[in-house]
This record gives structure tokens, sequence and C-alpha cells, in this order.
């Protein structure tokens, strides 16, 4: 097969991998805490078809070498952990992180899983969970007879009790960082794994070593942008037809040279 | 008949070239391939690829290891095959803590290969004459070289180049390196469409070219000869 052919097929399949990845994008633009993803490519091996030549006797007489590339594949799909906007919500047991790190959160295998997401609620043992039920770490609870629950921009969690007056600390919630967060692994529910390429986390409370404030009130929207990703998608379309015409060149070309014997 | 017929081989040549550039319209840091076409003796053949290392356009993804070099210059990473140049690109960590790209080859400092401490890093950070910390203890500077302005880096695939023989490194200084940006492909789709048209328009008179030629040479055989 034409090698022209082969290479605008893997650009084609490359675009459509693309365009799964903005689906993905638009699907999530209001899932809290939601983060876009990119495919990233790269080019295949290369073929040497001539190696260079010397002509003369000095090297300044030489032909650079013929190299045909065999098309593109899919080297990485991306998350981009940019900073989503903030908005309120007004609900108390909600909380935006603004600036860098996850909350911790207890899964039910035992496992640790990291979220942005920070629609919180509390489970019939008075534990602050996520929306999906699974525990915070380290874990607060809020006793039965509390009202009026604070999250300070620290992750200081007060309540009032009873008719008391002054309110009470309950816990403090951290936040968890990583050297490269893009390198996490998705696992859906809005939750992420750390992986070799994430790095180990690092633990804080918020303000403190980098790690970003908490806003009670507020959620962390989805930080994919409509605009960017169907500017994106008309890349994509376009990239797309782009190598279907080199498919129709290189087979209009295969004609012509079919047509030389009549 | 020959020249014709060379002429047709260079065009299958450069349309496999196009196509390659066109598969990589997406590709971050891809730099293009350029066809060169000579007259030997009579006919016209492809004599050589060269790679357009003309920048492309730096985007910004704000992810902590994409890196971009704005200007000349290439990173260098550790491959099995020896030293390769990359413009850049996405990188991440792997499991001893050194910084590779997606085929998982470590990219070099001067002092080899940079060692991120696994635990309790926060932040990391590249500035502009590449030297990395992590929260603000120096773990040494990438490497950052240039070649001659007439080399010819062969493309390796995985938007790796074979460095040329002119290599240097680039003083810090005249360094300018990006973090959280990335480069992306420097081929025109507009130019390569116009070109792949072109290619198809001159295949064509090239073919009518044999058939005339054929057709002459078939009155010289056929007509000639018959008794009057």
């Amino acid at each position: 097969m034409d090698p022209a052919l082969r290479a605008a097929a893997t650009g084609m399949m490359a675009q459509q991998t693309r365009t799964q990845v903005i689906a993905n994008n638009l699907a999530n633009v209001n899932t809290p805490g939601f983060k876009r993803s990119r495919a990233q490519f790269e080019d295949l091996l290369y073929q040497t078809v001539q190696g260079t030549q010397v002509l003369g006797t000095t090297d300044a007489f030489t032909n650079p070498a013929i190299q045909v590339g065999r098309g593109t594949r899919l080297a990485a799909v991306q998350r981009m952990h940019m900073q989503g906007a903030i908005d309120q919500t007004g609900r108390n047991l909600d909380v935006a992180i603004e600036g860098e790190g996850f909350f911790q959160v207890q899964m039910n295998n035992g496992d640790v899983a990291y979220t942005r997401d920070g629609s919180f609620g509390i489970s019939d043992q008075g534990l602050l969970t996520t929306s999906n039920g699974a525990g915070l770490m380290p874990s607060v609870r809020i006793p039965d007879d509390a009202s009026e629950i604070t999250i300070s921009p620290t992750g200081i969690v007060t309540v009032r009790r009873g008719n008391e007056i002054e309110p009470s600390e309950v816990g403090r919630l951290e936040l968890a960082r990583f050297v490269n967060p893009s390198g996490m692994l998705s696992l859906g529910q809005n939750l992420y794994a750390p992986t070799a390429s994430s790095g180990m986390p690092s633990i804080g409370f918020p303000t403190e070593e980098g790690m970003g404030r908490l806003q009670q009130g507020s959620l962390e929207a989805s930080n994919v942008e409509i605009v960017q990703e169907m500017v994106e998608m008309i890349t994509a379309m376009r990239a797309y037809e782009i190598n279907s015409k080199a498919i129709k060149t290189s087979d209009e070309m295969g004609q012509i040279a079919n047509n030389l014997t009549r | 008949m020959t020249s014709a017929a060379a002429s047709l081989a260079m065009l299958e040549r450069r349309q496999q070239v196009l196509a390659n550039n066109l598969a990589n319209v997406n590709t971050s840091g891809f730099k293009r391939e350029m066809v060169f076409a000579q007259l030997v003796g009579d006919a016209v053949s492809a004599t050589g690829t060269r790679v357009d290392l003309s920048e492309g356009t730096i985007s910004q993804s704000t992810n902590p290891l994409d890196l971009a070099i704005e200007g000349e210059g290439f990173f260098v990473i550790g491959t099995e095959n020896g030293e390769r140049h990359v413009r850049g690109g996405n990188f991440h960590l792997d499991p001893e803590g050194r910084i590779v790209d997606n085929s998982g080859n470590p990219l070099l400092g001067e002092q080899g290969e940079l060692m991120v401490p696994p635990k309790g890093t926060g932040a990391l950070s590249i500035d502009g004459t590449g030297m990395v910390s992590a929260d603000g203890r120096e773990l040494g500077r990438l490497r950052v070289e240039r070649i001659a302005a007439n080399a010819n880096p062969l493309h390796e695939g995985g938007v790796r180049f074979v460095p040329d023989v002119s290599r240097e490194p680039v003083p810090p200084m005249e360094r300018r390196v990006k973090q959280g940006f990335v480069e992306e492909s420097n081929v025109n789709p507009m130019e390569a469409m116009t070109q792949m048209l072109e290619v198809l328009h001159r295949f064509g008179a090239a073919q009518k070219t044999i058939s005339t030629l054929d057709a002459v040479r078939g009155i010289a055989v056929n007509d000639l000869g018959k008794p009057v």
C-alpha cells in the first residue's frame, strides 16, 4: 500500500480520537471540579529511503538523506488542571478550592482517592462525605446537635452545638497536592488516583505551603470552555477533512499512473 | 521519456512527505519535512528531504511539565540509541522520580538525569534558563543545545531528532525555556493543501508527456514501416 495513504489514514484516526476527547469535555461542561483533557500526538518512525550521499571530495558536496514519515499516533491524553470558575451556591456544605490541592477521600476498598469536587454531605454517622458517599480524610464528625456549620478558608470546621453561643471546632480539612497533577489516573465520579507519573501526595492545611484556600458556599465549576472546545472541534474536523483529501490525491495519482498503459 | 518517469517518482515521494506532514498537523513539537528535487542529467529526481525548523505557535497549557523553547534550541533526552534532541513536549515523572517523555526517555540535565524527590515535593518550577527547582531548592539545569543553521537533523519519530555534529550548548543567558507551554506543529495546512494540488496536476502532466511520447513512438514504429 502507498505510504502516503497509510500516513493520511493515521492522521484521520488521530483526529477521530481527538474528537472523542473533545466530546467528553463537552459532556462534562457542568460537572463540578471537572478538568478538561487534551489528546497529544507524536509522529511515527521515519523510513530513510536514501542515506546522506557525499558527492564531492569535501563534505560540502553532500545530498541530504531522503526521509519519509509514516504518520502520527496518539501519545497521551493529558488532563489540564487549570482552575475552574468559582460559582456561588450558598449551600454551606459546598466548598471550592481556590488554588492548588485536592480533597482526600477514603474509598470503599480502603484506597485513598483525590477530588476537587467539594459538594459535601453528611452521612448517617455524622461524617463529612463527598456527594457519592465516600468519607473525607481526615474524617470530620459533625455532632447530632450541631447547627451553623462553618468552614474557614484555612480548613477549620466549626459548629454551634445545642444552645451554646460560642462555636466549637470539630475538625480541620486537609489538602493534598502533586508535582504533576496531569499524571493522575481518572477514576470517574470526579475522583483521581495518584500514579508514579503524578508523584506522591504532599499533604498540608489549606493556605499553607502553596495550598489553595477554601471557600465555603461555592463550587468550582468545570474548566471546560465551550468556545474553546468548539474551536478545537472545528480544527479537528478540518484536519480530518484535509487528511481525507490527502488520501483522495494519492488515490488519483495511482489512477493516473494506472492510465500509463492503455 | 525517462525524465518524465523520474519526475513521476519524485512527485510520488513529495506526496508521501506531504501526507505525513498533514497527518501531523496536531502533533506538538513536530517540524514539517520538505522534499528537494534536483536535475540529475536530464531528469529531475528527489535528492533529499529537509526538516523545516521554523517555530510553531507556542500555546499555553499550564501543566508544570509541559516545556517549550522560544527561539532556537533543543532539549536533550537519553534514549537506547543515544542522545536525541526534542523541541519540548509534555513530560511526566516516572516511578524513580525522573522527568521523562511519553516513551519513558529521561530528560537530561547538565549533571545527567534529574531526580525529583518523590515524596513531599509540592511544586516544580523551571525558569527561562532551564533551571529546575522543587519547592525553591535547585535540582539542576536542563541541557539546551543548538545546531548550525545549515545543519539537517534527521527525524526519528516521536518528535525526536538525531543531533547533528554541529551541536553546541546554548549559554543560559540566551535561553528562553517556557514552562507550562507547548509548541504546536509548524505544518500549515493551507500551504500543504496547495502543494498537494500542485503535485497532482504535475503528476497528470508528466503522465500525459509519457503517453504522448508513447503515441509518437507508436506512430514511428507502426505507421512509418507500413508498405505504401
